[in-house]
């Protein structure tokens, strides 16, 4: 943990002298051009090379690999508006950013204090908490396609307590679809929020707190006026991290439920892929990737606007 | 932060702390059960037996290699001009780069198919290894170029005033200083290329190059209707994850909480 609070420190140091950093502006620097310009050729040129042709190819109608690709302007983009296959991945995109972003902040939040507090086997449970988290979703598809299967685990465990009458294949039904994969997603993450918060909470000063005890505020009240604002930061951050992860949602869906039944658990990323890859209509999926794009950069600047905003309050 | 001093309230708390982990645990005890349903150890046996894993393995040992190799010169060359070197424009190179940041993978797939199959690299680990490493290096640098800036620039200009050069004043001064970044960007891409798993979906289409997230898909068409031996696979590429995260913890916790916050 102490490496963890110096890095933020020195980060916040940085920070606080404000770019460019000092002595850059030195005069016997030599040129840094050279050091810079590898990384950036390479970033630069696949990635922008590759937006620039998606922007292209989201002109077209084509199939990838015939000679004969028709043009049609903007007919993808008008095109998608009319597609409800669309219009339904944003909404379990957006569905799915505000259930899993509420439901790790809590879990973590709450996970992190609690392991503040004097309790045994603290490594025991964190290390629990955080494979998930280095697991790939690839490894454990299958691993949950059993665990929600008609045989799987939560429907013994259904059956165990008496729910049974609740017990049913949850990837089947489209009703269940997307919550299940959400509670994926959440099993996977938590373990990140949690380290998160409790480096967020390593940093609190105990004077706080402790002026906080001695008014006698309670356990609840000191996590909510206290604990809470202080992790604001990392609050923010992770907004805006599981935002562009929920635009960015594929290995889950894709792997678990293929984005069905019927569409339920579709999003911009498996519905691109089914679209330019499994039926070669590249040109209709380069033209949602681009949507895609905008919308992700979109939402980056905007958290960040609102956050930059609020602390100079 | 919750303060108890019952030993009722002791207990409590160590009882939630359980409620709310087991959950976490049991998607893994599922994997393990299944993995050892019906004919047992003997799944395992003949998982081994087809061949396959330690190729994949291989294949992924390869390509996270090369990845790690790509991102951390880059960045770490980049960082320094970035953070302590004179460059016209800079913010401008910077601010290019880091937008790469919200690029989500799918976007990639068109266009580098269409010239990946033209310059006749697709199905080969580079069609993978270049993605992902671009993919990378925006937040490589990201985080390196903040770590170097909370470095003083009085210790460049004393290795200037020796008479050093710009290389030897990366290499000798700083460079010695960057282990904690370093290693974190190391890990970072490791866990990030490891499980990486569209790219080598879409590029790598021959079973002589595919990679460990591969595997489950290979042993579902090849035991189609045998969970026990998909499992057994699942649980093969699990354990070296999980080992090497028990081993090296503050790596990996560093790591992904370097890239989650900037």
């Amino acid at each position: 943990m102490t490496t963890k609070s110096t890095m933020a420190r020195t980060s916040a140091r940085a920070r606080s002298l404000g770019r460019p950093a000092p002595g850059t502006r030195g005069k016997n620097r030599l040129n840094g051009l050279p050091w810079i310009l590898p990384a950036f050729i390479f970033v630069a040129g696949l990635i922008y090379y590759s937006v620039g042709y998606t922007v292209y190819i989201s002109t077209l109608d084509w199939d990838g690999l015939s000679p004969q690709a028709q043009a049609v302007g903007l007919g993808n983009y008008t095109g998608m508006l009319a597609d409800p296959v669309f219009w339904g991945s944003l909404r379990h995109t957006a569905v799915f950013w505000v259930v899993t972003f509420v439901v790790q902040t809590t879990l973590g939040f709450t996970l992190a204090a609690i392991m503040h507090s004097r309790v045994k086997f603290a490594t025991l449970h964190k290390v629990i908490i955080f494979i998930p988290t280095v697991l790939a979703a690839a490894t454990m598809a299958p691993v949950f396609r059993l665990f929600f299967a008609e045989d799987g685990m939560v429907n013994d465990i259904l059956r165990g307590v008496g729910l049974g009458s609740l017990a049913h294949a949850w990837l089947a039904d489209a009703s269940t679809a997307l919550p299940v994969i959400m509670m994926i997603t959440i099993w996977q993450w938590t373990g990140l929020w949690f380290i998160l918060y409790y480096a967020a909470m390593s940093q609190i000063e105990p004077e706080l707190l402790e002026a906080a005890r001695l008014d006698r505020a309670g356990n609840i009240r000191t996590l909510w006026y206290i604990v809470w604002p202080s992790c604001r930061g990392t609050t923010v951050s992770l907004a805006m991290l599981s935002f562009i992860g929920a635009l960015k949602t594929f290995d889950v869906p894709y792997l678990v439920t293929t984005g069905g039944p019927y569409h339920s658990t579709e999003f911009l990323g498996t519905y691109i892929y089914r679209m330019g890859i499994r039926q070669a209509h590249i040109g209709y999926a380069a033209s949602i990737s681009i949507v895609l794009l905008i919308l992700a950069i979109a939402g980056a600047i905007l958290i960040g606007r609102a956050n930059r905003r609020e602390v100079g309050e | 932060m919750f303060e108890v001093r019952t030993l009722r309230s002791r207990i409590l708390l160590q009882v939630v702390l359980a409620l709310m982990t087991i959950p976490f645990l049991l998607p893994l005890v599922e994997m393990v059960r299944g993995a050892f349903a019906g004919r047992g150890f003997e799944n395992f046996v003949v998982v081994w037996q087809t061949g396959v894993v330690p190729t994949f393995f291989k294949n992924s040992a390869l390509l996270s290699l090369a990845v790690i190799s790509l991102v951390y010169v880059g960045s770490l060359t980049a960082a320094f001009g970035f953070s302590k070197l004179r460059v016209r424009g800079k913010e401008i190179y910077f601010w290019l780069m880091i937008a790469a940041l919200t690029l989500p993978e799918v976007i990639l797939l068109s266009p580098l198919f269409v010239t990946f199959t033209k310059l006749q690299m697709y199905n080969t680990l580079f069609a993978v290894i270049l993605p992902l490493a671009a993919l990378q290096l925006p937040f490589a640098v990201l985080l390196a170029r903040n770590f170097y800036d909370g470095i003083p620039s009085e210790l460049i200009d004393a290795g200037r005033l020796d008479g050093a050069s710009t290389a030897q004043v990366f290499w000798y001064v700083i460079m010695p200083l960057t282990k904690p970044i370093a290693s974190a960007v190391v890990v970072l891409t490791l866990i990030n290329t490891w499980n990486s798993y569209l790219l080598p979906l879409v590029f790598l289409q021959d079973r002589a190059n595919q990679v460990v997230t591969l595997l489950p898909q290979f042993f579902i068409g090849q035991y189609s209707n045998d969970q026990t031996k998909i499992l057994a696979a699942a649980v093969m590429t699990a354990v070296p994850t999980i080992l090497a995260y028990v081993l090296m913890q503050k790596n990996f916790e560093r790591g992904l909480s370097a890239g989650a916050l900037k």
